[in-house]
């Protein structure tokens, strides 16, 4: 797969990202240290501790990182979570979650063939 | 420049530190702090850091926390700060504007506005650095003469008293000493970086009332009678009296010192000293500090009349109140100052080739920091 192609998939915006990062091996390189980031695993263990200071931290990180690799998808639910949390408060609208679940598992899954 | 510039990276993804640091490129020696405390802890121990790129959201400490501890210590007024957070609500980037932060960098990142805006950065505090250089090497030419002409003057009293001629230079050693760790336990008096060299300086004239006491007196071996020592004692209101009389400078803080230490110099904290009774802090700073810098270099210097005692017993006898009651404070600084005997050994030496430049950098930095702090209270007025 393309990075072209794997910024489809995840519903991403290619243009935009290689128009700020400095070329495309390095994104690659970056996107492929993604499955070593811990802020996912972070948020989903903060939310079952149901640690919401951890959780807006974790939340928020992740939307970061997300947004400066151009994973607009996972951005911008990682984004919609941390504002619920913001607070830090508890996280009331359960909903929230799965779509981070599920971006977060697109984007693992696009790499793995990348 | 040979060197690098340093960059501090702090942010608590791994993943942003590692884009940063390939954005910015070889350029730059890259630093890198996992949370705000980390941050703070390279600022403290590495005084170089030449940029801080900072998150907001961090565990242990947040930026916000970080600014407000380089404002605290001041590390804001050398080392610019670029905000890095994933936050852009303009409540957050108004506080870290009004925390002293130079700009504002929003998520994503885009390489040429990061790198750009380093780079403006830099150049501008480059700038900032080199005109402070500036000030300071001409505050620097400026002291130098004139420490040189106030040492000249005191050393013509000095000439005539045979037995002390490093006396003035340890006066200002132990003084500077003795103000430096009183401004660490206290900051009961007020006095700025600038005021102790001041008072240091002005130190050298404590005894230019001297001139006018005969030398039988001045250089008698025994014990002055009573006649003599009321003639001995004039030599603090005469001092004053030359400054009083001085036809020029009145106004100038140096004169205005160094009258309060020529007059008050005798004075004791119990109110027995001479001439004028003065007790407590009714006794300038200035002049309590000589005091006991002066009674501290007499028990440790040899005289016509008695041997050097070694540092401990001078300590000790002072304690006593063998030479008078002074400020308990003062006392504290002398009993913790340790370096005093190591440092009037080298006063000599050092004063030949002393860091003045790294001095005039001081006073200067404070000068710059007093007018901005003069600029900020405008503003917000």
């Amino acid at each position: 797969m393309t990075l072209q192609e794997f910024y489809a998939r995840i519903g991403g915006d290619y243009n935009a990202t290689i128009s700020r990062l400095p070329s495309e091996a390095l994104i690659k390189k970056f996107v492929l240290k993604y499955p070593g980031d811990p802020s996912f695993n972070q948020l989903k263990d903060a939310l079952e501790a149901q640690d919401w200071e951890l959780a807006f931290r974790a939340s928020h990180t992740l939307k970061g990182v997300a947004q400066n690799l151009g994973m607009d998808r996972l951005y911008k639910a990682a984004a919609t979570l941390c504002d619920a949390v913001r607070g830090p408060k508890p996280l009331e609208d359960a909903s929230l979650w799965p779509p981070v679940v599920a971006a977060n598992e697109e984007v693992l899954e696009a790499i793995r063939e990348l | 420049m040979s060197e690098k510039e340093r960059i501090l990276i702090a942010d608590d993804s791994a993943m942003n530190r590692a884009i940063l640091t390939e954005m910015l490129g070889d350029g730059y020696e890259i630093l890198e702090a996992e949370d705000g405390r980390q941050a703070v802890s390279i600022l403290q121990t590495d005084a170089s850091v030449d940029l801080l790129l900072l998150d907001i959201m961090m565990p242990n400490m947040d930026g916000f926390d970080v600014l407000t501890m380089m404002n605290k210590y001041h590390w804001i007024d050398e080392i610019p700060v670029i905000m890095i957070s994933a936050e852009n609500a303009s409540s957050f980037v108004e506080r870290a504007y009004d925390l002293g932060a130079t700009d504002y960098i929003s998520r994503p990142f885009d390489m040429a506005v990061v790198r750009r805006r380093v780079i403006n950065t830099l150049m501008l505090y480059a700038k900032q650095k080199r005109l402070v250089r500036l000030v300071a090497e001409q505050v620097y030419e400026k002291e130098k003469s004139s420490s040189t002409m106030i040492n000249i003057l005191s050393h013509i009293v000095e000439f005539r008293n045979a037995e002390s001629g490093l006396h003035v230079l340890h006066i200002q050693t132990a003084t500077d000493i003795l103000l430096r760790t009183l401004v660490q336990k206290t900051d009961k008096y007020g006095l700025t970086a600038a005021d102790i060299f001041l008072i240091r300086t002005a130190s050298a004239l404590h005894d230019i009332g001297k001139i006018n006491i005969p030398e039988s007196i001045l250089n008698k071996p025994g014990k002055l009678t009573k006649e003599e020592f009321e003639t001995m004692k004039t030599h603090t209101t005469i001092g004053a009296d030359i400054l009083d009389k001085l036809p020029f400078q009145q106004e100038s803080e140096l004169v205005k010192t160094a009258y309060s230490i020529c007059r008050w110099h005798h004075e004791r904290w119990d109110g027995r000293g001479y001439p004028d009774g003065l007790k407590g802090d009714e006794i300038p700073i200035a002049a309590q500090v000589v005091a006991l810098a002066d009674v501290y270099d007499a028990l440790t210097s040899e005289r016509c009349y008695k041997k050097a005692f070694d540092h401990d017993t001078a300590v000790q006898m002072i304690l006593n109140g063998e030479c008078g009651q002074f400020n308990p404070l003062l006392l504290e600084c002398l009993t913790s100052a340790a370096q005093l005997p190591t440092e009037l050994g080298q006063s000599a030496a050092a004063e030949s080739h002393r860091n003045y430049l790294a001095e005039a950098q001081h006073i200067s930095e404070a000068l710059l920091q007093e007018q901005a702090g003069i600029r900020t209270a405008d503003k917000l007025l």
